[in-house]
């Protein structure tokens, strides 16, 4: 693809491709032998989320609304290896707060649909603004992959970046790219996965957060395992979530059953 | 156990936490993560020794100063003013001569009726507008230099502190600085703004800030009136309309539009040089607006107010028998407590509803003069002060915002509700606040 053709018309192409791919019901047949995997993208605005969601599903994309709000919700399907994964393109965010629908929005998703990966897409030339994001998510007790992009700028800004160490200390896979010249899409791929199959609970990802905050934490955690209200989310997360005055966990703790 | 009990255990962390940090939990809890954040990158991340500050930083540590960057700010838009009033005043001066010139020429053509409707109409309304094509095409470059180069994203990273303040965050700035050009495209940008509540504050504060149509406004009476600093008097302008917007949006947040703000990092684009095409295409794009309104808005008003001033015939051309005057007389007693109870300036202010230029153009065409003895013109045979002159600038700042203005708050609240709203408050606003100048300072003044 140039560098001069813009990305809609680029979008207008592929989904024109794809109305005249496969016969539905060659679709339906591959769908029931291949296994089924669903992926989350996350990321902040500008990390080349759209890209690594444009090299992963190609063709196959359908664009809807996410329930009852006006954002826009991407959906794809990418065949690997005998794997049928839907890809979810979560909205941009810089955060999970619920200050905004598209972080809600991103957020319920990680927690209602349980998604076999969240990949984090993180922009290598501004690490620490990014993995705000993916600590977040690592909290959720999402299982979390890493696709550190945009690799080319962060070494032309002479950073050196060690990954291995970097997916070690986070406890979760890092995968490194250059999505825009769709460098990295297999491994990430692979990491996929290989996450999907093992189907084992990471290593519960804690922060810190100083004695005293613990000490709260710890208190409304123990409340909330006690209480028998049937939440989805992990009870730490939710304890965290309360103390910082979260209104959407508030409300939702206020409405829920015990059950 | 229920809900309820957890809930009130929160309320008790959390003001037990409180009294500890001093601070919302939230904001230790951001901390914690980005120390782990900087933690790990220790780790994991080697820069090299020579980027840690680019030139951009370097600028940046002066004009995103906690101390420096307001004031800088301030500075910054005053040398705009000065620089706009300044090498802009010989212009003007080409196209006055021009326009008296075409208009003795016009008077002398027969029948009389048009040669009063293209010298008294045309070319005295007009032609009072279009004398304001130097300065509002210069602000215009001076806004999109301040653009282009990266400094507005500045600005409104320095404003982001007293915006959180007033329950809005830097990024409803952004619109409000957008608002000085033409506050249809401000209004527009807050679709940016996430936070729905957030948002139609900053739409519904955005037409208090001065718009480029309002420029000859105040060009026409600071230069009248304030002859000793012009450019002082209009950056007061600029700056009330600040103050103002910032007020309104405290008390539209804690009334009828209570809820939390937005959290936004606020990305600070690298400073470039600007080019000269890319000023010169944003220039034309707002300047040629302003073109069009000259040409088609402007132009009928001017004829329509030419018509009624003319109206019924026989009366004597803009005198209070005249249906504008008539129109004027009555509309007048309204804005007497804030000093321009004439129906000269009721008129006008009425005619500028569908564009404040109108304003202007409606005195340019009742006085039949044009711009060069209008200011002379109003002081004469209005009796103003410079106290009047000066609450009458300050209505024309506040009160209800251009027709099209108004389609557009319509438009983006999608609800005529809002839109109404908006034209109703900032004329209340205005009228209580060109009253308070007036009254006040004429205590001192007398």
């Amino acid at each position: 693809m140039a560098d001069w053709w813009p990305e809609d018309l680029e979008m207008m192409r592929l989904r024109l491709l794809a109305s005249y791919e496969r016969p539905e019901s060659e679709r339906r047949e591959s769908k029931k032998m291949a296994k089924e995997i669903t992926i989350a993208l996350a990321g902040n605005p500008n990390s080349g989320k759209t890209t690594v969601f444009n090299n992963l599903t190609g063709a196959r994309q359908h664009v809807g609304n996410w329930p009852g709000v006006t954002v826009e919700k991407k959906e794809g399907i990418c065949n690997y290896q005998g794997y049928h994964i839907k890809v979810i393109d979560l909205p941009g965010v810089y955060s999970l707060t619920a200050y905004s629908p598209d972080e809600v929005i991103a957020r319920n998703f990680i927690v209602e649909a349980k998604p076999d990966a969240v990949v984090d897409i993180v922009d290598a030339s501004n690490l620490e603004r990014n993995l705000y994001l993916a600590v977040q998510i690592l909290e959720m007790g999402a299982p979390l992959i890493i696709a550190l992009n945009m690799m080319d700028e962060a070494e032309s800004k002479r950073y050196r970046i060690d990954v291995n160490a970097l997916a070690e200390e986070i406890g979760a896979p890092v995968v490194p790219m250059v999505a825009n010249r769709n460098q990295g899409t297999d491994e990430l791929l692979k990491e996929i996965v290989k996450l999907a199959e093992e189907e084992t609970t990471l290593p519960g990802f804690k922060i810190n957060y100083g004695q005293e905050i613990e000490n709260e934490i710890a208190k409304l955690e123990r409340l909330l395992s006690q209480s028998g209200l049937s939440l989805d989310y992990p009870p730490r997360w939710l304890a965290v979530k309360l103390l910082e005055g979260d209104e959407e966990i508030i409300n939702k703790i206020r409405e829920v059953k015990v059950g | 156990m229920d809900s309820e009990e957890i809930l009130k255990a929160r309320e008790e962390s959390i003001s037990h936490l409180k009294s500890i940090y001093g601070d919302d939990a939230e904001t230790v809890t951001a901390d914690a993560r980005y120390g782990f954040i900087s933690g790990l990158l220790k780790d994991v991340l080697k820069k090299p020794p020579v980027e840690r500050l680019t030139l951009s930083d370097r600028i940046d540590k002066v004009i995103v100063n906690r101390w420096l960057g307001i004031p800088l700010f301030l500075a910054i838009m005053y040398g705009v003013f000065q620089f706009v009033f300044t090498l802009s005043a010989p212009f003007m001066d080409w196209i006055d001569q021009f326009f008296g010139w075409l208009g003795g020429y016009a008077s002398g053509i027969s029948p009389d009726w048009l040669a009063s409707l293209l010298a008294d109409g045309v070319i005295g309304g007009l032609g009072s507008v279009l004398i304001f094509i130097p300065p509002i095409f210069l602000l215009f470059i001076a806004i999109a230099v301040l653009e282009d180069c990266g400094y507005m994203a500045r600005a409104a990273f320095v404003m982001d502190r007293v915006m959180h303040k007033i329950g809005l965050h830097g990024r409803s700035f952004i619109p409000m600085i957008l608002g000085f050009g033409c506050n249809i495209p401000g209004i527009m940008a807050c679709r940016t703004i996430e936070n729905p509540k957030d948002r139609l504050t900053t739409i519904l504060i955005n037409p208090f800030m001065s718009c480029g149509a309002r420029l000859p406004v105040y060009v026409l009476l600071a230069g009248a009136f304030f002859p000793a600093n012009p450019g002082l008097v209009v950056f007061s302008m600029y700056i009330i309309g600040i103050i103002v917007a910032i007020i309104m949006a405290q008390v539209l947040r804690k009334s009828i539009l209570k809820g939390p703000s937005g959290h936004f990092v606020m990305e600070l684009p690298p400073y470039r040089l600007p080019t000269i095409s890319g000023v010169l295409i944003h220039m034309w794009e707002r300047g040629s607006l302003f073109l069009k309104k000259a040409g088609t808005i402007i132009f009928g008003v001017v004829v329509l107010v030419w018509l009624l001033s003319s109206l019924p015939w026989g009366v004597e051309y803009a005198s209070a028998q005249s249906v504008i005057g008539r129109i004027g007389s009555f509309v007048a007693p309204i804005f007497a407590p804030a000093g321009f109870g004439q129906w000269q300036a009721a008129v006008s202010l009425i005619f500028g509803f569908l564009a404040k230029e109108v304003v202007v153009g409606t005195m340019g065409t009742i006085f039949a003069v044009e711009e060069g003895i209008l200011g002379d013109a109003i002081a004469a045979q209005l009796g103003w002060t410079p106290l009047i002159a000066f609450a009458f600038m300050v209505f024309c700042l506040l009160y209800v915002p251009c027709v099209a203005a108004i389609g557009v708050i319509r438009g983006e609240t999608n609800s005529w509700r809002w839109a109404g709203f908006a034209a109703l408050y900032t004329t209340v606003v205005a009228w209580i606040a060109a009253t308070i100048i007036f009254q006040i300072g004429s205590l001192f003044i007398g």
